[in-house]
């Protein structure tokens, strides 16, 4: 599994699209009202799960350990929105904690981690 | 050579873009490219300090809040040190007789204006901030802004030949190389 991260706009998607030859067939992009659909080459946005489960009282590491067969071999994306203050709002305090918690659990797994920075890539693992 | 300078904000970027910039221009030829425009006595305090900040750096100040790239019209064989992005692409969303409404064209005004600052200037540094990485569901204005400067930022840094990010006052290379 390789692993992006990186924030907002920084060109994750864009990255990976072309370091591995992606068509859009090949991505599913999490949201926030769908739980996340596992088997494809890359599962985008990933950081739209993990407030979908903040909204289901789900734990998103717990989903993510149990259907590790079914992304081993992907590409996953994820926003770092976890770098900002600690929000005022429960719901978003959440948001942020759990995405972290999925992030360090899924660099854990990842064969390489990238950050993706201005469109630049940084290695990371 | 051109650099471009990010990180988040009170990272010490301004005071490091101008040590980098003094390097860049053994010369005495550098400017210094203000962008912000003061609105009231709170941004006029912190364009102060700035003022106070580099008074024996030698820079000469160019108040440039839109239209970036006529800062060439002081000559191209000078250093700019552009301050900052974030604020030109502010002032550029919202033109002195705006009607309420961004203006849409912004980014890609800015991001003609200071590739064009790229090709044409002896040397430039560049400084933008870093507003990418919260917890936050912004309001529709707020998140438009941080695309278009995030797409800024992604143009700058593939033109320029070094990209950092300061953290903590730490350099970070993420394309090229300078002796510091």
């Amino acid at each position: 599994m390789d692993f992006i991260i990186g924030g907002a706009y920084q060109g994750k998607l864009d990255y990976a699209v072309k370091k591995h030859a992606l068509s859009s067939q090949d991505i599913y992009t999490c949201n926030e009202n769908e739980h996340v659909v596992f088997g494809k080459r890359c599962i985008n946005a990933i950081q739209e799960f993990t407030l979908y489960c903040v909204h289901n009282s789900l734990d998103a590491v717990s989903v993510f350990k149990a259907n590790k067969e079914k992304w081993q071999n992907s590409v996953l994306i994820c926003e770092d929105i976890f770098c900002g203050v600690v929000p005022l709002g429960a719901d978003m305090r959440a948001w942020r904690e759990m995405t972290g918690r999925l992030c360090a659990y899924l660099s854990e797994k990842a064969g390489s981690v990238e950050r993706l920075f201005c469109g630049l890539e940084q290695k990371l693992k | 050579m051109n650099i471009l300078i990010s990180g988040g904000c009170k990272n010490g970027k301004t005071g490091f873009a101008q040590s980098v910039a003094v390097k860049l221009s053994p010369d005495g030829n550098r400017i210094y490219v203000a962008t912000m425009i003061p609105y009231d006595e709170e941004d006029r305090k912190r364009i102060d300090l700035h003022i106070a900040d580099r008074a024996d750096l030698g820079f000469s100040t160019l108040e440039t809040g839109r239209n970036i790239s006529s800062c060439l019209n002081a000559g191209k064989n000078n250093t700019f040190l552009v301050d900052s992005v974030t604020a030109l692409l502010l002032n550029e969303m919202f033109p002195e007789t705006h009607s309420g409404e961004a203006d849409e064209n912004a980014a890609q005004r800015c991001v003609d204006g200071l590739l064009k600052i790229t090709r044409e200037a002896e040397n430039a540094v560049f400084v933008t901030d870093y507003i990418y990485s919260d917890a936050v569901r912004y309001d529709s204005f707020t998140e438009n802004y941080r695309k278009s400067l995030a797409y800024i930022d992604r143009n700058l840094a593939a033109a320029c030949d070094t990209v950092i990010e300061l953290c903590a006052g730490r350099v970070i290379f993420h394309k090229g190389g300078i002796d510091l």
